[in-house]
């Protein structure tokens, strides 16, 4: 009897599992192999707020029950980190030596929150909220009614910032080109939507450039964000959301085609016949824009995810993004992103 | 099955001479220069050859000086290329592999050698006997040097005519003192030409009026090596428009290279607010660090494919982006659009997908039709490569089909006593390559002057005692190159950005070497194949063979794996897959296992 297929999936966001069902469905006698860097099963980004409510489960934020793996027959592998990808002889390297064989591979390792390099120093001044444990960390680092300094802000920080205003912490907002990412806006458009998050409570200082962070003095807020011009500003935690960048460092020798992410056809097929990608990691060619472009939000992932693995299995369908990527004031002058929505 | 011997038995040790130095012994024999070549793949990517697990192992003595000195026994330069090299060796470097982590900080332990050295630090040398020979080398930059600095240890008289004010080339007028300090620059220049060289600055050959004619040259030395670089810019090909022909003579558009030789030759120059730089290699992202430290506000590298496809160290872009510069990718200029005043203000772009792999093993970018943009920009600096000028010249030499000078292996030109080495003959390489390919040109000089071949490549074998790592090593990260604070960095044109390791980070990055120059040997005769090594081994490094490939130059080829024990001929240590880590020779029960040292020397004929 020959050997099932095996389907490897890197990155268990919502891209990865929209892939994981669906070639489950499409093909139940493959072997499925989730791959993530993670220590929890697939929970929800988008509930990572919660935390600074609260929330200190980790089950509260899981988007299916703890036996929907088996029950699917999808092997989880967490606290795994891959470090290479050989297109060649179709196998991957994981830091800790092992090597697993694929016939499919889909990409779906997502985003990371960009630091620009010149910030690079600091990192470990910083907090996160890229994980359930660095958001737990965070409000842990956070006292009561205290002061988050975010850099940037983009979708992910403002979503945040909309949750902390609400449970009393302060939120200030260091503005700058990042700040309503991934909405492109117009220069002209931007006053208005800078007044809008100062109408829900943020704190915004637009206009000037951190060049360190450093610890705060004796009887001051813990950290300090130094600006280009000297000026300074206090707070308990910083926070960075200077948007994503593809976590694509591992295909570099895979043989794929890679400018900031995985180079994809509209069928979501990498240069590579046996590797697709989805999500974040991935920029899909649009003929529309002459260009390869990324297509950000959940919506927009999880489908990525659900194509890919129809093409794996057979199909050749393309990719047909959510495009309204218009970043929108509601009736009680708060801003809305499509973003947010899932 | 021509040129293999299947199933040949390749398992003793062969036994070191009787007599000698401590056990050492050198080995001519095609299998041990075969395995030198082709298991240590930093040395053999090194295009001058350079020992550098010999170095690397010195440095974790902490004998720098020693370390400098194994340097300088391939590349006289390890100071400037310890900072500036573009490192072929750290894309092969065994640590690299699938499994094993990062590459080793190669460069950065080469400058660490040329820091750390005692400040009296005595350069040795053999020199040869005077050979009444005169050599006449045109133009002072790294294939210049480097020949130069071989030739003169050889015993010829060396006269250098260099048309700068100074030595150095592209060194010097190429590169800014923020990656490469003068004083460095000059120290190591001064070392290299220091036995005897005669160096003639602000000569010019060719056949205009003031200048020295290349054909007396000919008539006045015994040889002439031509190593005048590829100092002329390529034009920046525009599909139509204003500058279609000559873009620079359009206000703020110039080329980087006549950018960065006119500030080194102490030009004041100036940029707008906002500079674009068309190109992808160390010249584009100089000349985007040199714009920011002059005042631009925005500064923006644009590529035609994509930034991991650029020939540049991630080290250098890294550096690059926290000064504030931005790289975008996938785009080609195709016309340039000036304002009312003829003054530059923007590229009209077109989008590129990603092509095949060109023959250069640089990845072809393909304009899409139809996907023209614009940016806006006040200064160009067009940096897409170097090509050779030949216009000097007043005798006829044969050209290859890009206009470079053609010389065979050992530099000669069609014309008998005219040398060519460097950029001059392969087009813009980078300065290793010049550095190698003018020692080796030197080595073609001297074959030709004294009628016989004088030095040649050895083995030296040198039995070693047990394991110089331990497995822990392994997991040492890699240690990254401190640098100066970014605040103030970008107003500073000569202050040096990476500040060197120290004794501590030294020591730390040097134990994650394999030292790969040790081969690790099983001696079939006594082992009793109990599998001990093969079990305790942290990779696939030890296999059950029928025997070992050798091919049609005696060197070894391929591993005949088996996991019959009827057909096992030999238990082997693929050194290929082996990181050296010991654990096979402090778990064998009969002591089977030996190691040795296996290092290429020079050697009189």
């Amino acid at each position: 009897m020959a050997e099932p297929t095996h389907n490897v999936i890197i990155g268990n966001g919502s891209a990865g599992n929209g892939a994981a069902i669906t070639l489950r469905e499409r093909d139940p006698d493959s072997r499925i192999t989730i791959i993530t860097m993670g220590s929890l099963p697939f929970y929800n980004r988008y509930d990572l707020p919660r935390v600074f409510r609260g929330c200190d489960d980790w089950r509260e934020i899981l988007v299916h029950p703890l036996a929907y793996y088996d029950d699917n027959r999808i092997t989880l592998r967490r606290n795994s980190r891959v470090t290479d990808v050989d297109g060649r002889s179709r196998s991957i390297t994981f830091a800790h030596n092992e090597v697993m064989h694929y016939d499919q591979l889909l990409v779906c390792a997502g985003g990371r929150g960009y630091l620009p390099e010149e910030l690079s120093d600091y990192y470990g001044l910083m907090h996160g909220f890229h994980s359930f444990e660095a958001a737990i960390t965070t409000r842990r680092a956070l006292p009561e009614g205290g002061t988050v300094v975010m850099l940037g802000g983009d979708m992910i920080g403002l979503d945040l910032a909309r949750t902390l205003i609400d449970v009393g912490y302060r939120v200030a907002l260091l503005a700058n080109e990042y700040t309503f990412w991934p909405h492109r806006i117009d220069a002209d458009e931007r006053g208005g939507f800078i007044a809008a998050l100062e109408h829900m409570g943020i704190e915004v200082v637009d206009g000037m450039r951190p060049v360190a962070v450093e610890e705060g003095a004796a009887g001051t807020p813990a950290r300090r964000v130094v600006f280009d011009d000297g000026g300074s500003l206090d707070g308990d935690v910083v926070m960075p959301f200077y948007g994503l960048v593809p976590t694509a460092e591992f295909m570099l020798r895979s043989g794929v085609d890679i400018e900031r992410g995985l180079l994809v056809d509209p069928q979501l097929h990498t240069t590579d016949p046996h590797i697709w990608a989805a999500g974040d990691v991935c920029q899909i060619w649009s003929a529309a824009d002459n260009e390869y472009r990324f297509y950000y939000g959940w919506t927009n992932v999880r489908q990525m995810g659900e194509v890919a693995a129809r093409n794996v299995t057979g199909t050749n369908e393309p990719f047909e993004g959510v495009d309204d990527e218009r970043l929108h004031i509601g009736k009680d002058g708060h801003i809305l992103s499509p973003f947010w929505e899932h | 099955m021509s040129g293999r011997r299947r199933g040949e038995k390749e398992s003793t040790v062969r036994p070191a001479p009787a007599s000698g130095d401590g056990g050492v012994w050198y080995s001519d024999d095609p299998r041990d220069i075969g395995w030198v070549r082709e298991n240590i793949p930093c040395q053999s990517a090194c295009p001058a050859g350079t020992n550098i697990p010999g170095y690397i192992q010195a440095i974790m003595e902490k004998e720098y000086g020693r370390a400098y000195e194994i340097n300088r026994e391939a590349n006289v330069l390890p100071g400037i290329l310890g900072r500036i090299c573009s490192r072929p060796c750290e894309d092969v470097c065994r640590h690299a592999q699938p499994g094993n982590g990062e590459t080793v900080n190669i460069c950065h332990l080469k400058r660490t050698a040329s820091d750390l050295k005692h400040v009296g630090h005595r350069i040795t040398e053999s020199l040869y006997t005077p050979s009444g020979k005169q050599v006449a080398i045109v133009g002072a930059g790294p294939a210049g040097v480097a020949a130069a600095h071989d030739l003169s240890l050889l015993g010829h008289d060396v006269t250098i005519f260099e048309r700068e004010s100074d030595p150095g080339g592209m060194l010097r007028y190429g590169i800014p003192a923020f990656r490469l300090p003068r004083d460095v620059l000059h120290v190591e220049l001064h070392n290299a030409l220091r036995l005897g060289v005669e160096l003639r600055t602000g000569v010019e050959v060719g056949s205009g009026e003031g200048q020295t004619p290349l054909t007396r040259l000919g008539k006045d030395f015994d040889a002439v090596l031509l190593s005048t670089g590829s100092m002329a810019p390529v034009t920046l090909p525009l599909k139509e428009g204003v500058g279609k022909d000559n873009p620079d003579s359009i206000e703020g558009v110039e080329y980087g290279l006549y950018f960065l030789m006119e500030m080194h030759r102490g030009e004041k120059k100036t940029v707008g607010k906002r500079v674009a730089v068309v190109g992808a290699g160390f010249t584009a992202l100089d000349c985007a660090r040199v714009a920011k430290r002059l005042g631009a506000e925005e500064v923006t590298i644009h590529i035609r494919t994509a930034e991991e496809y650029i020939p540049v160290t991630k080290d250098e872009i890294f550096e690059c982006k926290r000064e504030g510069v931005r790289i975008k990718g996938l785009r080609s200029p195709a016309q340039l659009s000036v304002d009312d005043g003829g003054r530059l203000r923007g590229i009209e772009f077109v989008q590129n997908r990603l092509g095949g792999w060109r023959e250069n093993g640089r990845r072809a970018a393909i304009p899409i039709e139809g996907s023209e943009f614009f940016e806006p920009c006040d200064t160009l600096l067009i940096a897409i490569g170097q090509r050779t000028v030949n216009d000097y010249l007043d005798i006829k030499l044969e050209l290859d089909r890009w206009g470079s000078v053609k010389a065979d292996e050992g530099g000669q030109t069609s014309k008998k006593g005219v040398f060519a080495a460097g950029d001059y003959v392969s087009g813009p390489t980078t300065i290793i390559e010049a550095v190698g390919n003018g020692r080796r040109v030197a080595a073609g000089i001297d074959t030709w002057l004294m009628g016989r071949q004088r030095r040649r490549q050895v083995v030296r074998i040198e039995p070693v005692d047990g394991p110089l790592r331990e497995r822990g090593f392994d997991f040492i990260e890699r240690q990254h190159m401190p640098t100066a604070p970014l605040a103030g960095r970008n107003k500073e044109l000569t202050r040096e950005v990476e500040t060197g390791y120290d004794e501590a980070l030294a020591a730390t990055e040097s134990k994650r070497c394999y030292l790969c120059n040790l081969k690790y040997q099983i001696d079939v005769d006594n082992c009793i194949y109990c599998r001990a090594c093969i079990e305790v081994a942290p990779k696939n490094c030890i296999k059950l063979v029928e025997g070992v490939e050798i091919r049609e130059d005696g060197t070894y080829g391929e591993l005949l794996e088996t996991s019959e024990w009827d057909e096992v001929g030999a238990i082997w240590i693929d050194n290929n897959e082996c990181i050296r880590c010991g654990a096979c020779f402090m778990v064998c029960p009969t002591k089977c296992i030996s190691i040795t040292r296996n290092e290429f020397v020079t050697q009189d004929i």
